[in-house]
């Protein structure tokens, strides 16, 4: 089966890369920093055979990294530090062959063609006039990229550091040189930040055990110290090791699933699928291009007197009565119990159904961090490992935070998969699928239509059998956001024109019917007669009751204030329809803001029950 | 809205003295009644629709119909008109309606309440005419009358509806459960009522007569307004060549309130109080403030702040031409992760009602997939305006129906690919087979799905059956609130509770698993070990010293408040029944036995929660009860109360609340104690003793069976 971007473009000659790019979950506890730290000596711009070399490489990397900062986490802090250099570039320039290329701060529009202009045989060029190789010094630049953490003032929440280079003994056997930066690797892992090796292809292979081992932050579980022992010799591995890296896992909630009464296991809770949506506009200046600050104020309309958030009750309208809460007990009304997972049993798999999905699901790991994490992972996997067998999954109920009324999951266990290259396709855990609650489930009817026969249904299996791909859910792009970021950097860089986005979501028409052939008509000859056409127009046909009630426009009709009145008094103002109750509110002054009917008569009813 | 489809209902509910006959340990008919009529006029509150309820009384003190004449129709009161039901009748009913001391005949209140029932609705449209009849049936009525009556019923086209303390077939001679049989009138009753439904329904009549309490269960929860499903109409396509006609529904999707809160003056509680006001200012040291105008609209790239106008925005935004389900090619169902689907609505794709043709090319489609295990991947676009997504079809055939299910799939941007450490290759987390097989123990115990006897599975905790706790609740304090304005909100109905919880017959068999379990995994530190540890750490020994002073502050603001409160206390409510039992004696605006009756009204409702919680809570009620009837000098209700209760102890299992009572020597009330009673204080002693023993026998039972294991333990 082919995959989808061969399958979409079949006439073209694929070439298999995507830019592989992923979303963080972005909290406020404080910004996420990466830095870049890459080797520019002369053996980075040596390529191997046909394939870019590894400065080339690692800038395209970086450039992925940037755009996809901007798309999904526009608030994380990255540079970009070359060493090894000639030319010196820091602060007070006290720092040797250290060359500051990108500060730490928001990656924008600049910065992503800065690092396009280094890329390419033009690109190695470019770095070769401005930076230069020349002697390296690693101690140095730990230093100095230290010092770039330090020098922010914003609060960090996490820090990593990659280093990209394919020499293993940097200092070339120096032991004072190789001491000195073990020194500064293991102050900056003291002062919290992660430091990461990407290690590229070096003929005669890459033995990190002849210095980076000392350097590199210990890895987080004992099984990934095996797989990080390979050089990356591709650029699609090395984003991929990138990717899984560049990003901190965030959890939505660390809460107890409570097995029992005393059987509490400290879990993790994940979003690993949520739609990105295009971020909201800001408000600029029209003077300066300033963003604006907005403020919001509530002021009694009588005495004009601000009012705190204390001034005010929350009301709801029933039956002609207003119900008044305090805030708090509004909120308080959405409490059920405590936060926590809380199991209720298991089921068969196939009790599961494919349209129970409500919202994204959420991914449930043993916490980490917690003091008794390895308890809980014990018995986490052993749990995991049994419903797997068995092919159950766990009921739970699921309370977010203090205030959010209860929602049931399904547990469903996930065991680990790997692919050939060790890296994880598969997390071991649970996925809980939201399920819907009675009031989520919506009648239908159906009506019954004559089924097709089996010749038909053959047709379809041809035609089923020619259209086949290979469906990746990181296939498809979303045009929409693409289209919108191409715009935006368009505008900033003062480009012509955006650049062209391919929408991948459109079917490609053309390759479908040439793979089908005559299979379509074939098919439509099985299933409609000649006169039929399945694109045309159905007669609009409305709904019987809007057909009786209310297709012609009534002419306006005022009404007098005692009839309105009338209608209030005996609460049947819902007779009325949502014309005659918009002029009605208009004939007496009252300000709605919605035009929902229930808004017009609550309204209404406000006005004249005063 | 279709106009004409509004119901008129009339209510007539027996408020003879007889209906204020229990059963020992049951709680009496007319309070039964009453709650099913306020859980059933508080639904229709909420639900906000157009139909129109009357309230008729029976039985009542007073008289006030249009067809009493002389001695005819005595003691019927038409309590309400029809109108829409609104708080005002929701509050009538609590405050106003109470057990009267006299008797009518229910055939003589039905004729009333056809009379309302023709003379209001009059030149109206109604899609339905209603009556429903709340009774003891224990009023001997004239059956010459009976055929007259069907006759004209049926000619109105009225339906009737019959709510009665004791289910139809469980009458005759066999005395239903509670213990009492029926009297004479009742049994004559029952035929009367069999003979009037099935010559209105000769198949389906009886199924229209209902017990209280089945009804109070089933109106407890409130209904939300059926929405219409929205058809979307479209054009399935694959390739250029190949279409068929569809129409798509939502068939699942998150549920959202229909009302939201307003924000109102604190004082007034007039929305039009208050305004709210945005203003714009720039980010130096004065914050000078900006006109609207004076602002433009930008996005955020990265750091870079670009400028963008609305205008801009549109013209080079990402356009689509229009609705959309096109094929883009098909996979494997394998293929397509379930924990990925994304998106808040799952679709169901059907082929038009009327369109035979597109109904068999859609059948291929589904049965081709379904055969062939596959799914078809769409770009799925709801209108000119909607952004495209990508989702998966997947087939569906169901016995009556087929159709295509389609979800939503994340887009790459979505995505997020974390990397979890591995949980298979650490010894740290690797489970002994000992503990695996405890796990498995305890899945077994907590299976929720059974195969009984015939090989049918049932599912003891059907999610897709329990209605969204957070309306429920929601409904449940608006409906408190109207009708108290200054209470505090009501706690939690039992029956939400209950249903939102590990269900009893897997709580009571997981209990061993769970166990094995615990000892099997000893590392018990479960909690944040940190906080434990300082705050001990911190206060030390003397921590009970504080703890014990708060409790008594506690309690001291409660009395306060209790006080405060106390002026609007209308009837003995949930929260705190010995409370209110006692400020309404004082209060003395209801007569004594009322009181009585709604006191253990309320301890019948929190011991039916078989909870230890809850027995906890009946013992002060219990205490309240004796000590203000020795206060007031009327031991009858007290007494009798008692002695029904300890006879119903051994049916309803309640031996462990009984144990309690005798613990706190909540003897009966004898008679140095007030002059009225029957039992000397020996007796009243004796009275709790015996049960005693009969305890005794029992827990000794239990406690045999339970060392079995410890037995087997110590060998």
């Amino acid at each position: 089966m082919a995959q989808w971007n061969d399958y979409h473009h079949e006439d073209e000659d694929v070439d298999g890369e995507e830019r592989d790019e992923s979303g963080v979950d972005y909290k406020s506890t404080g910004r996420d920093s990466l830095v870049f730290l890459v080797d520019a000596s002369k053996e980075m711009f040596k390529g191997e055979d046909e394939e870019p070399s590894p400065f080339d490489m690692t800038m395209q990397c970086v450039r992925s990294v940037y755009t996809s900062k901007i798309i999904s986490s526009d608030k994380d802090l990255v540079a970009l530090v070359f060493y090894g250099t000639e030319q010196s570039k820091n602060p007070r320039n006290s720092f040797k062959h250290v060359y500051i290329y990108h500060d730490l701060d928001l990656p924008g529009a600049r910065r992503v063609q800065d690092v396009d202009g280094l890329r390419g045989e033009k690109g190695a060029q470019v770095a070769g006039e401005t930076m230069g190789s020349g002697n390296t010094n690693l101690g140095e630049a730990l230093w100095c990229c230290s010092n770039l953490y330090s020098d922010i003032k914003l609060r960090l929440s996490h820090k990593r550091l990659m280093i990209f280079t394919c020499r293993d003994t940097p200092h070339g056997g120096d032991s004072e040189r190789d001491r000195q930066a073990r020194t500064k690797a293991s102050d900056l892992k003291e002062t919290g930040v992660v430091i990461d090796l990407m290690h590229l292809m070096k003929p005669g292979g890459f033995d990190v055990s002849l210095f980076f081992c000392d350097v590199v932050s210990p890895p987080e579980d004992e099984a990934e110290l095996g797989l990080q022992m390979e050089p990356c010799g591709k650029l699609e591995d090395l984003q991929k090791r990138v990717r899984a890296k560049e990003m901190k896992k965030r959890s939505v909630a660390s809460l107890n699933l409570c097995l029992g009464e005393g059987m509490n296991v400290a879990v993790g809770v994940y979003i690993t699928a949520l739609q990105a949506r295009k971020p909201n506009a800001i408000k600029l200046y029209r003077d300066n291009n300033e963003p604006v600050r907005t403020k919001t104020r509530l002021y009694h309309t009588q005495t004009g007197s601000l009012l705190l958030p204390s001034d005010t009750k929350r009301v709801q309208v029933y039956a002609g009565r207003q119900i008044v809460m305090e805030k708090d007990e509004v909120d308080v009304i959405k409490k059920f119990s405590d936060p926590g997972l809380e199991l209720i049993g298991f089921k068969p798999m196939e009790r599961l159904k494919l349209h129970h999905h409500l919202r994204s699901a959420v991914f449930i790991y043993p916490e980490e961090e917690m003091v008794t994490g390895v308890w809980s992972a014990c018995v986490f996997t052993a749990l995991l490992r049994r419903c797997s067998v068995r092919n159950v999954f766990a009921l739970c109920k699921y309370t977010r935070i203090r205030n959010s009324p209860p929602r049931f999951l399904a547990l469903v266990p996930q065991k680990e998969e790997v692919d050939d290259g060790q890296a994880q396709i598969a997390a071991p855990g649970f996925h809980g699928i939201f399920l819907p609650y009675a009031d989520d489930i919506r009648t239908l009817d159906t009506t019954q239509l004559p089924t097709a026969s089996e010749s038909q249904v053959d047709k379809m299996k041809e035609i089923v059998h020619k259209l086949r791909f290979k469906y990746r859910s990181d296939a498809f792009e979303n045009p929409v956001l693409q289209q919108h970021y191409r715009n935006l950097e368009a505008l900033a860089l003062d480009l012509m024109a955006p650049e062209h986005i391919e929408d991948l979501t459109m079917p490609n028409v053309n390759m479908m019917d040439q793979r089908l052939g005559s299979l379509a008509q074939e098919f439509r000859d099985l299933v409609y007669p000649a006169d039929y056409n399945p694109e045309g127009k159905t007669a609009p046909k409305r709904k019987p009751a809007e057909a009786a009630g209310g297709t012609e426009k009534k002419p306006k009709v005022e009404m007098s204030e005692d009839e309105l009145r009338g209608h209030v008094q005996k609460g049947n103002l819902g007779k009325l329809t949502v014309p005659v109750l918009k002029d009605a509110c208009k004939q007496f002054g009252v300000k709605v803001t919605g035009t929902k009917k229930q808004e017009l008569i609550d309204a209404l009813t406000a006005q004249l029950t005063k | 809205m279709a106009r004409s489809a509004k119901t008129a209902l009339v209510l007539c509910l027996d408020v003879g003295f007889s209906m204020s006959n229990s059963a020992p340990g049951q709680e009496p008919p007319f309070q039964q009644a009453k709650k099913v009529i306020q859980k059933f006029v508080q639904r229709q509150v909420f639900a906000e629709n157009k139909d129109e309820l009357g309230l008729v009384l029976f039985g009542s003190d007073i008289t006030k119909n249009n067809l009493a004449k002389d001695d005819q129709y005595q003691n019927i009161s038409v309590h309400r008109q029809l109108m829409i039901p609104n708080f005002e009748l929701l509050e009538e009913i609590q405050n106003d309606v109470h057990p009267g001391s006299q008797q009518a005949d229910w055939l003589d209140a039905l004729v009333v309440c056809m009379d309302l029932l023709q003379n209001e609705t009059l030149g109206k449209k109604y899609e339905r005419l209603n009556i429903v009849m709340l009774t003891d049936l224990n009023t001997p009525s004239s059956p010459d009358q009976l055929d007259i009556i069907i006759g004209n019923l049926k000619r109105a086209g009225i339906t009737l509806q019959f709510f009665l303390p004791f289910p139809v077939d469980g009458g005759g001679s066999n005395p239903p459960h509670g213990g009492k049989a029926l009297s004479r009138e009742q049994q004559q009753g029952l035929e009367m009522t069999k003979q009037v439904m099935m010559s209105l329904d000769e198949e389906d009549g009886l199924e229209e007569v209902y017990t209280f309490s089945d009804a109070i269960e089933k109106l407890s929860v409130f209904k939300r307004v059926e929405k219409r499903p929205m058809a979307w109409p479209c054009t399935l396509t694959i390739g250029s060549s190949l279409a068929i006609k569809i129409v798509g529904y939502k068939a699942v999707c998150e549920e959202r309130p229909r009302k939201s809160w307003s924000v109102v003056d604190a004082q007034t509680h007039q929305k039009d109080d208050i305004k709210r006001d945005v203003v714009y200012c720039l980010n130096d040291d004065e914050e000078t403030e900006v006109q609207k105008d004076d602002t433009i609209q930008g996005y955020r790239y990265g750091s870079d702040i670009v400028p963008f106008s609305k205008v801009d925005q549109d013209q080079m935004k990402y356009k689509t031409d229009g609705k959309s389900f096109a094929v883009l090619g098909f996979t494997k169902q394998s293929m397509i992760n379930r924990h990925q689907f994304v998106g808040t609505q799952v679709l169901k794709v059907f082929a038009p009602k009327d369109d035979e043709h597109a109904g068999v090319a859609l059948s291929g489609l589904i049965r081709a997939l379904d055969d062939l295990k596959m799914v078809a991947v769409v770009r799925y676009v709801y209108a000119r305006n909607g952004n495209p997504q990508v989702g998966a079809a997947f087939p569906c055939i169901k016995e009556k129906y087929e159709c295509l299910v389609y979800v939503q799939l994340p887009f790459m941007e979505d995505l997020r690919q974390y990397s979890f450490p591995s949980l298979e290759n650490n010894k740290k987390y690797t489970p002994s087979e000992d503990q695996l097989s405890a796990v498995d123990s305890l899945i077994d115990s907590m299976m929720l799905v059974e195969e009984d006897k015939d090989g049918v599975k049932k599912d003891l905790f059907k999610v897709n059956h329990i209605p969204n706790p957070q309306y429920q609740r929601l409904f449940q304090c608006l409906h408190h609130r109207a009708v108290n304005p200054s209470a505090p909100l009501p706690p939690m109905d039992p029956w939400l509770t209950t249903a939102l919880q590990r269900p009893l017959a897997v709580a009571t068999r997981c209990q061993a698993p769970l166990e094995t379990l615990k000892k099997k995994f000893p590392l018990k530190e479960v909690v944040k070990k940190k906080e434990l540890k300082t705050s001990k750490e911190l206060f030390g020994n003397s921590t009970e010293e504080p703890d014990a002073k708060k409790a008594k502050v506690d309690e001291e603001e409660d009395f306060n408040l209790a006080d405060i409160t106390e002026g609007s206390i209308t009837q003995v409510g949930s929260v705190d029944p010995a409370r209110d039992f006692r400020t309404l004696i004082r209060q003395k605006s209801l007569p004594f036995g009322e009181v009585c009756q709604q006191l253990t009204g309320r301890i019948e409702q929190l011991l039916g929660n078989k909870n230890m919680n809850y027995y906890i809570k009946c013992i002060p009620c219990i205490q309240t009860f004796r000590e203000q009837s020795v206060q007031v000098g009327n031991a009858d209700h007290y007494n009798s109360y008692i002695q029904s209760l300890k006879t119903s102890i051994p049916v309803r299992g309640l031996q462990e609340f009984w144990d309690m009572l005798v613990q706190d020597a909540l003897t009966l009330i004898n008679k140095d104690e007030v002059d009225g009673s029957t039992f000397s204080s020996h007796d009243a002693k004796q009275f709790l003793t015996a049960g005693e023993k009969k305890e005794e026998l029992v827990a000794a039972v239990v406690d045999d069976t339970g060392d079995v294991d410890d037995l087997l333990d110590m060998m």
